[in-house]
């Protein structure tokens, strides 16, 4: 109340929350009967809501100025061929039983099938493969199960397939029609629609191939559609980007199916948001992927191009491989970005990068062999005695430095005929210590 | 009038780059268009440029906000003009300068300005509408300071950084290409022979305009050369080293695989 006058709103309030106010103070006071405080509490301290049911929405009871009796009565039904009388409850109203035929009479359709006289089969329908004897049991057969082919097919005296039959059927009623009501009036009738034979049998088998399929069939053809759906949806995504941004179209090529397009801006120098490119395992498929995805654009520089290239060349080898060539180049003398990147140049620089990842492949391909020869190596004839660990790391870096030896001193005299190695002998006696020690190749030794 | 593209069966929206969709054996029937929509496969017409700054140190009329005058620019490798291809440029300055977006329409395109700080220039390529509707950016380092510290600056020899690069446009139209053909600005393919397209009939008349090219620039003598040659030479060389290189260890590897028995004793391993 205090807050209230600083406020300076009216002390007496207006009457309706007053009366809210006095009844929930008086509920709780008033322990009701039946129910503990608690459970009374949980409603919210006032009696449980109800919906309000229209009291006359209640049980509809019957005037009662009926009367209602059930009996036992006979009745017939008109859908039976014969005269059976069955007995049933039935609901009487002021002893006046009910009317009508059987309720469930109504339901006993049957098909319409058409009936031929004999000479209409022999002007219409007469067919090579069917005698008029078979007809005839066809179309009993048909009247009797209602068109239901496969009990027909069950019955039919001669074996033929559901197909043959339901195409005798459907034949000689559509020549019965058009016999019988030649203007165009009968083509919307049902029976009109041909029915193809051929393609029915087509469907069935195909459909009883699927339903027979193993579980790894499939599978396979589960994962057949994901793949086709990715291809598409490349496909999609190619054509989308193509058709809204990159006016010009050009001919992709035969990877079509492995690669999306870049995207459409034209900022060579900053990095493209390009969607990825398939990898594909050889550097010929990376080359062409890469010179397809530079001809979507419509412009580029040509040290974007050559960056493409190298990326796409180096792509299988790991971080310390790419450094490696770097270093490689560093030492041949080469910029690691051509200065003047022509397009021989481009071509020479990056022809040169994939002969120095080869060169490094070959070395790490000689590493291993001689590490596998010298694991199994304790004869004298090396020239390290008991250093089972030839190669190591810091000398193979240094793909210009004479490579750690296997074996024999015949390969020194190759050797050095192309490198004069200050300080460096050239017995078969070359320790590990001393190949440590690399030299750095330069120009001059050419 | 419509497009379409080739080996698809699908026609294209139109609009009014549809005339430009469209691969060279199919034509649009709309013949103005025909130019823009004929275009050359497997050929790509690339157009070398140099791009960088100059910068002269103000010495005596040098203040603390104006200690430098420097000069980007765009200009053809060979100093020829490179208004047939270029429609604009954009040098994109830093927001200190007023008006930091600079528009130059006409060669040379270039751009001197005063100031003390080195930054980042953004240079946008526009070019004319049959030979690109995208433009390409560039980005220069502003280098005021030389590398060796030593001394004070000369204001005589100015700090010049350049970089050489090639324009490429993979699919040239055909008429771009008939509107370069003969331009010493442009590094045109050879066509086969019996590929003819005339050049357009009107062709500018340079004597009104100003020169366009670089050849006599006042600037001209700072200059960097490139010459592809030097670079060859290199890269031929290292080509040769990794290669006997190659070659050797090659040989190693199949003498190792030709005799295994060498290094194995006779019980092999456990």
């Amino acid at each position: 109340m205090d807050a209230k006058d600083i406020l300076g709103l009216p002390k007496n309030q207006l009457p309706i929350p007053q009366e809210k106010k006095s009844r929930p103070p008086k509920e709780p006071q008033r322990k009701p009967d039946g129910i503990s405080r608690e459970v009374y509490a949980l409603t919210g301290g006032l009696a449980p809501l109800m919906p309000s049911v229209d009291v006359s929405q209640l049980k509809r009871r019957p005037p009662s100025d009926e009367k209602v009796t059930w009996q036992w009565l006979p009745f017939t039904n008109s859908a039976r061929k014969d005269d059976l009388q069955l007995f049933h409850w039935v609901r009487v109203v002021n002893g006046v039983p009910p009317t009508g035929d059987y309720a469930f009479a109504k339901y006993n359709k049957s098909a319409n099938i058409i009936k031929y006289t004999d000479e209409e089969y022999e002007k219409y329908l007469t067919d090579p493969a069917w005698t008029k004897e078979e007809t005839d049991q066809l179309f009993d057969l048909c009247e009797r199960f209602d068109l239901r082919f496969i009990v027909i097919a069950d019955r039919f005296p001669s074996s033929r397939t559901v197909e043959e039959l339901k195409d005798r059927y459907y034949s000689v009623s559509r020549a019965l029609l058009s016999a019988r009501a030649p203007p165009a009036d009968i083509t919307g009738h049902p029976l009109v629609k041909p029915y193809n034979i051929s393609q029915e049998v087509e469907r069935k088998r195909a459909l009883s191939m699927v339903l027979s399929q193993t579980k790894q069939q499939e599978r396979k053809d589960t994962e057949v559609l994901a793949e086709a759906k990715r291809i598409t949806e490349s496909r999609m995504a190619a054509k989308g980007p193509e058709e809204s941004e990159l006016p010009a179209v050009a001919n992709i090529g035969p990877d079509n199916s492995q690669r999306a397009i870049t995207g459409d801006a034209v900022t060579p120098s900053t990095a493209m948001p390009s969607s990825a490119i398939a990898a594909s395992s050889t550097l010929m498929a990376d080359n062409a992927s890469t010179l397809a995805s530079l001809r979507m654009l419509r412009v580029y520089l040509r040290t974007y191009a050559l960056d493409q290239m190298v990326q796409a060349a180096s792509a299988s080898a790991g971080l310390r491989t790419i450094k490696r060539v770097e270093q490689t180049l560093q030492e041949l003398g080469v910029n690691l970005k051509p200065k003047v990147p022509t397009k021989a140049v481009c071509a020479e620089h990056l022809e040169l990068r994939k002969e120095i990842l080869t060169l490094l492949n070959l070395q790490k391909q000689l590493q291993y062999k001689e590490a596998e020869g010298t694991s199994f190596q304790d004869s004298p004839y090396s020239e390290t005695p008991g250093t089972p660990k030839r190669a190591p790391r810091g000398d193979q870096d240094r793909p210009f430095m004479p490579d750690p030896l296997g074996f024999g001193g015949d390969r020194f005299g190759k050797r050095d005929q192309k490198r004069k190695a200050p300080g460096r002998t050239s017995e078969a006696a070359q320790s590990p210590s001393q190949s440590k020690r690399p030299r750095k190749m330069k120009a001059s030794d050419i | 009038m419509s497009a379409r593209k080739q080996g698809d069966g699908q026609p294209e929206d139109g609009g009014a780059t549809a005339g430009k969709r469209l691969k060279i054996a199919k034509f649009s029937e709309d013949p103005e268009k025909k130019g823009l929509s004929r275009r050359l496969k497997d050929a790509e017409i690339s157009l070398p440029i140099v791009y960088g700054t100059i910068a002269f140190y103000l010495g005596r009329k040098a203040s603390e906000s104006q200690s430098h005058k420097w000069t980007v620019y765009v200009r053809g490798a060979t100093n020829e003009d490179l208004s047939a291809v270029i429609k604009r440029v954009v040098f994109q300055l830093h927001p200190s300068f007023n008006n930091p977006t600079r528009v130059m329409e006409a060669p040379p395109f270039e751009l001197s300005e005063c100031g003390w700080g080195e930054f980042e220039i953004a240079i946008s390529l526009f070019f004319h509408p049959d030979v690109c509707d995208k433009q390409l950016d560039l980005y220069h380092h502003l280098k005021l300071y030389p590398e060796d510290e030593s001394g004070p600056q000369s204001t005589k020899k100015p700090v010049v950084v350049e970089s050489y690069d090639e324009i490429v446009f993979p699919d040239p139209s055909e008429a771009f290409y008939a509107r370069v053909q003969n331009n010493p600005a442009v590094i045109v393919p050879r066509m086969p022979a019996g590929f003819n397209i005339s050049a357009p009939v009107a062709p500018e008349n340079t004597s009104e305009r100003e020169r366009g090219d670089t050849k006599d620039h006042p600037l001209s003598q700072w200059f960097m050369n490139f010459s592809e040659a030097d670079e060859l030479l290199k890269l031929a060389a290292a080509r040769q080293q990794v290669q006997a290189h190659i070659v050797k260890l090659r040989r190693q590897l199949s003498v190792m695989d030709g005799m295994p028995q060498l290094s194995k004793p006779a019980p092999a391993y456990e």
